[in-house]
């Protein structure tokens, strides 16, 4: 009995709000995707690629052309933005009537390419932004600010996203389009423009994640290998296409990664958030916030 | 007339002896052996260490394409195995099969050497291993084609308890019995090979194990663990790692606070010293790699003497190919200096008494490789565990040594034969992670 009560002690609490705070970071890699599905019915299997892309403009900005971060990752904001935008032009628009696994087949294509062109065009080396944020401490327990800053990016992302959504005559358009890609053209709507939108926007967010996780991570040609597969499912299992499940999901999935590493072997956080995942894809397919039909 | 016809008689025949002798040496450097090389030059591995063993091998090789050996030229043939054990096997059948060479060679991870090994010494072709360490690549395997002068990963493992045993009480003011160590690593075939060597290490020297735990190379959060960590009060920490895992490990590590007395590692990722400086800045300072001697730091006194210049010509070739490099990777001297008693020991052998570089001249020539302590540019001796024992193919005379890095130098700290300073143990009090 007591070896069970010592579980429960501030390294417990410390686990939980580590989980929380990965959360966080997996939220914000989640949303961009979301978005992109949820509106053009595309799974950019290369969304962790543009989060790589960005982290290294951020290195190059940052490191060597020495510009100030707060005013280097507007600009890499910017520049993955339009590398969404480009991505969607060039590779999906084309594709857009053609079947779902063209598509898929067709972003992961741009995945090789886009790690390849990084292998080509920045080397093999891992690089490091050198900045090193404070420690908030509390105690025994201290946290990183870099994650609670990527954990505030993930909130104000989602909020801002809504808005925009939900306040805007383009965000009205986004969500029209979404429900019913034929009709909208009906009404005045350009769909090629709202897809651009759409896609830059999605862009956006990947850029904005790359700000962040450039603060935590090392930048090499596959840091995406890290993110990628996990994003994904998460997005899959908060229903794609689902801002909040995909919120939600991002911190359920973190939470049992962490509190699993912390009872077990960390394999075993990870062996348990996949199961927890397939079980879930059983119980509820269309994602945990899907209405029951 | 006579003496015309004579005359003309002998410039006849110096003619053709001439070009006679021309020709035999043409004929004699028609004989080639061509090498098939495979290391990571993409993927995670590649900026792990990889690239930097590919540099040392291909020195090495660039230098024997000029010179050759014994009449054969010798030609590399480069291949990427992409940080996955999959394209390593194929690519190695690849070479062997359609480029036709006449062997492999290289190989980073233990991931790749296990299976490659295997399907290597299946086909009866020859593999010299030059920087992979995992022991399991040998255990029990009895191979006949596949050598490997690099040290073992349970050599690593139990080196490093042997050093931290032997301070635990003047450094740490402890007993063995009364040290707390923690035993971390990824959990491929290296980390787990070298935990191993921890672990059997510990037991020997009565550390207190407090927590022995492995985690996948790239997992994108070690909170977790660095949360154990924390919980388990470790004085030492054994890591084994490739990078950035490394450096993610410390960043999560200094972000939550976890402190220790000293930190272990077991080349690959520690090996890469500025890629360290780079992720920790002055967190690199102290930390520790275990790792085959670096050839620009080995005793040269001891050394045979026609080794010194070939080690000066590696440096130098490296510093033309990646200047301004504060300390040079203990990775390209052993990619360069293994796959150098290759080429200067094993093939003149196989060429000269063998008669050729068919597996079987190969594989008679490695056996009868013979090199005392002091005769590779890593310090150590080279003599092969022969058929029927239980590490076939490996060197019985390999070790590796601990390595500490201070103030952007390299030192070799264990054992007190190779020592070159009083190891700093432990974290000085005032550094990020020391618990004093």
């Amino acid at each position: 009995m007591q070896s069970f009560l010592d579980i429960f002690d501030i390294y417990l609490l410390e686990a939980v709000i580590n989980g929380i705070l990965l959360g966080g970071v997996l939220a914000l890699l989640a949303l961009g995707l979301n978005l992109i599905f949820g509106v053009i019915d595309v799974t950019w299997i290369c969304y962790a690629e543009l989060v790589m892309i960005g982290m290294y403009g951020m290195y190059y900005l940052v490191q060597v052309f020495h510009l100030p971060y707060w005013a280097a990752a507007p600009l890499v904001i910017l520049l993955v933005a339009l590398l969404g935008a480009a991505l969607h032009f060039f590779v999906i628009a084309p594709l857009l009537t053609a079947p779902p696994i063209n598509q898929l087949l067709a972003t992961g294509g741009v995945l090789f390419i886009l790690q390849s062109f990084a292998t080509v065009a920045f080397g093999i080396d891992f690089r490091n932004l050198g900045i090193r944020l404070p420690v908030l401490a509390l105690g025994e327990m201290n946290f990183s600010y870099a994650r609670l800053l990527s954990f505030a990016a993930a909130l104000i992302g989602m909020v801002c996203v809504y808005l925009f959504l939900t306040r805007t005559f383009t965000g009205t358009a986004i969500r029209a389009i979404a429900q019913d890609r034929q009709i909208m053209p009906l009404m005045g709507v350009d769909p090629k423009r709202i897809y651009l939108v759409t896609s830059a926007i999605g862009g956006g967010l990947a850029g904005l994640a790359a700000c962040l996780l450039v603060l935590q991570y090392d930048v090499h040609p596959f840091v995406g290998l890290s993110f990628g597969p996990i994003t994904f499912l998460i997005c899959v299992l908060g229903g794609l296409g689902n801002f909040i499940g995909g919120f939600i999901a991002a911190f359920v999935f973190a939470e049992i990664i962490s509190l699993g590493g912390l009872f077990s072997d960390l394999e075993w956080g990870y062996v348990l958030a996949f199961a927890f995942f397939i079980v879930m894809m059983f119980i509820r397919p269309a994602g945990l916030l899907a209405r029951r039909s | 007339m006579p003496v015309r016809r004579v005359a003309r008689w002998l410039a006849g025949l110096s003619v053709a002896l001439a070009a006679l002798g021309v020709a035999a040496p043409t004929q004699a450097q028609d004989k080639k052996i061509k090498i098939g090389v495979i290391f990571d030059l993409t993927g995670p591995l590649a900026g792990g260490g990889s690239e930097l063993q590919y540099t040392g091998v291909k020195i090495m090789l660039d230098h024997y394409a000029k010179t050759g050996v014994e009449g054969y030229k010798v030609e590399a043939v480069y291949a990427d195995a992409q940080s996955k054990p999959d394209i390593a096997i194929n690519e190695a059948v690849r070479l062997l099969e359609q480029e036709k060479v006449d062997m492999v060679m290289g190989f980073f991870s233990s991931a790749q050497c296990v299976p490659v090994a295997a399907r290597v010494d299946q086909m009866k072709k020859f593999m010299w291993i030059t920087t992979c360490i995992s022991s399991g690549v040998f255990d029990g395997k009895n191979y006949k084609y596949v050598f490997r002068p690099q040290a073992a990963g349970n050599q690593y493992g139990m080196m490093t308890t042997d050093f931290i045993a032997q301070y635990s009480l003047s450094k740490f003011g402890k007993e063995p019995k009364d040290l707390r160590v923690a035993i971390i690593h990824e959990d491929g075939a290296y980390g787990v090979d070298v935990s191993k060597g921890n672990e059997a290490g510990a037991k020997k020297a009565g550390f207190n194990i407090v927590l022995k735990e492995g985690y996948s190379a790239t997992a994108p959060d070690l909170s977790a663990l660095v949360t154990k960590l924390k919980r388990a009060k470790p004085d030492v920490i054994f890591h084994t790692g490739y990078n950035p895992d490394i450096t993610l490990l410390f960043r999560q590590a200094r972000e939550q606070g976890l402190k220790f007395g000293a930190i272990v590692g077991h080349g690959a990722g520690y090996g890469v010293y500025e890629k360290l400086k780079e992720g920790l800045g002055a967190d690199a300072n102290y930390l520790f790699n275990t790792d085959p001697i670096s050839i620009w730091l080995a005793n040269q006194k001891g050394m045979d003497p026609k080794l010194p210049p070939v080690i000066k010509m590696v440096g130098e070739e490296f510093d033309k190919l990646k200047p301004g490099v504060p300390i040079r990777s203990a990775h390209v001297g052993i990619g360069a200096a293994n796959a150098y008693v290759f080429l200067d020991d094993v093939l003149p052998r196989a060429i000269k008494k063998y008669g050729g570089v068919d597996p079987d001249a190969l594989r008679k020539a490695a056996l009868d490789t013979d090199i005392p302590e002091g005769g590779t540019m890593l310090g150590y001796g080279v003599k092969f565990y022969g058929e029927g024992e239980q590490y076939a193919g490996q060197n019985a005379r390999s070790f590796p040594v601990v390595l500490q890095y201070i103030d952007d130098k390299s030192y070799v700290v264990w054992p007190k034969s190779q020592m070159q300073r009083e190891t700093v143990l432990p974290l000085p009090a005032g550094t990020t992670y020391s618990y004093k």
